[in-house]
């Protein structure tokens, strides 16, 4: 390959509009040991570009890991698609949901089930209850009637009292119609 | 698609996948993982491979996705010491005789492109990609591909080649 086809070459290699086909020569062209002084200084990038094409993972520990792992795909439950933390997580917030509603349950049936399980304790408590009531209510009740007692005093106070009411008239006729001298006196004194 | 399907099939896209894989995260040990991350995303859509007209490309463009997600991650916290290890690893290239300074120089002049640009001069000159195959796994037209490609060319021979002996060699 000739010099000016070379350079006519590199000019488009850099104006991206080479070949593949012609991008090969390039590299094949600067691969050679002996390239002309004035492309030696594009020979370090196609050197690199043909280098880095023949990079492998070679690793052969690397390899077999991946291959463990693929084949461990195989096996592993599918779709599921968690990290083991995750699926720990996941199993763990179930029984928890699962317990939480356990203890509603108990807590919403708690007095059914009791009658259920001990019917005539049951009974016999509501029994006592009621009866307790009931005294209470009566001591109550009791209580009340003595309080009326009470105001029933007050009542005997004020007939008593529309008697006393009764002399006062009696004293204020004597004063208009008798008027005696010593019935007018404190009037006069004052 | 079984397991000697994938075997026969998928399987053999491991240096591929692990050269874009390397070409972007720059690291081999995270460039590894990233090959068996490929590899069980395309296990886990097992039923559906056959229906991909090219299992190729259906590999270099998760290769694609999984890298830039990395990138994106590795921006923040693990950035000191992922200079670190790259710094070892460099060493590490350059006492193997046959990578001479000029070739290390190549690979830094790439990695100063944009991730974009750096898939595409790789799918192009390492991996020989025709230009309608690299824009199936950018995203991108065919046209688009032509334009990245030249400027990231370009930018690479600036970068590698002395200014003055390039206008010497014009002239």
């Amino acid at each position: 390959m000739n010099i000016k086809e070379i350079e006519v070459l590199l000019e488009r290699y850099f104006e991206g509009e080479t070949t593949l086909a012609e991008e090969k020569l390039l590299k094949e062209f600067f691969s050679a040991d002996e390239v002309p002084e004035h492309f030696r200084q594009h020979q370090p990038l196609f050197r690199y570009f043909s280098d880095e094409a023949s990079l492998t993972i070679d690793n052969e520990e690397q390899e077999k890991v991946l291959m463990r792992r693929i084949s461990r795909f195989e096996t592993e439950v599918s779709g599921s698609g968690m990290q083991p933390v995750q699926k720990r997580m996941y199993y763990l917030s179930g029984i928890a949901a699962g317990l939480l509603i356990l203890i509603g349950l108990v807590f919403t049936f708690k007095s059914e089930l009791l009658k259920k399980h001990f019917p005539g304790k049951e009974n016999a408590s509501s029994e006592l209850a009621y009866s307790q009531t009931k005294q209470a209510l009566l001591l109550v009740s009791v209580g009340l009637n003595t309080g009326l007692d009470e105001v029933q005093r007050f009542t005997t106070l004020n007939t008593a009292m529309e008697q006393i009411q009764k002399i006062n008239k009696f004293y204020n006729y004597q004063n208009q119609f008798i008027n005696p001298e010593w019935m007018q006196s404190p009037s006069t004194n004052k | 698609m079984n397991i000697q399907d994938f075997n026969t099939k998928v399987y053999p896209l491991k240096d591929k996948i692990y050269r874009l894989a390397k070409r972007m995260l720059d690291q081999n040990e995270e460039a590894e993982d990233l090959v068996q991350e490929v590899f069980i995303r395309m296990w886990k859509i097992r039923e559906k491979l056959d229906e991909y007209r090219s299992l190729e490309a259906l590999a270099m463009v998760t290769t694609k996705n999984l890298c830039l997600d990395k990138l994106k991650a590795r921006k923040f916290p693990v950035e000191s010491w992922n200079d670190q290890r790259q710094f070892i690893e460099n060493i590490a290239e350059e006492m193997r005789p046959d990578h001479s300074d000029l070739l290390l120089g190549v690979k830094e002049a790439i990695n100063t492109l944009s991730e974009q640009s750096r898939m595409i001069i790789h799918l192009r000159d390492i991996e020989g990609y025709e230009f309608d195959e690299i824009a199936e796994v950018m995203g991108m037209q065919e046209n688009a591909v032509r334009v990245a490609l030249s400027r990231a060319r370009k930018h690479v021979r600036e970068l590698l080649v002395n200014d003055k002996s390039y206008e010497y060699q014009r002239n």
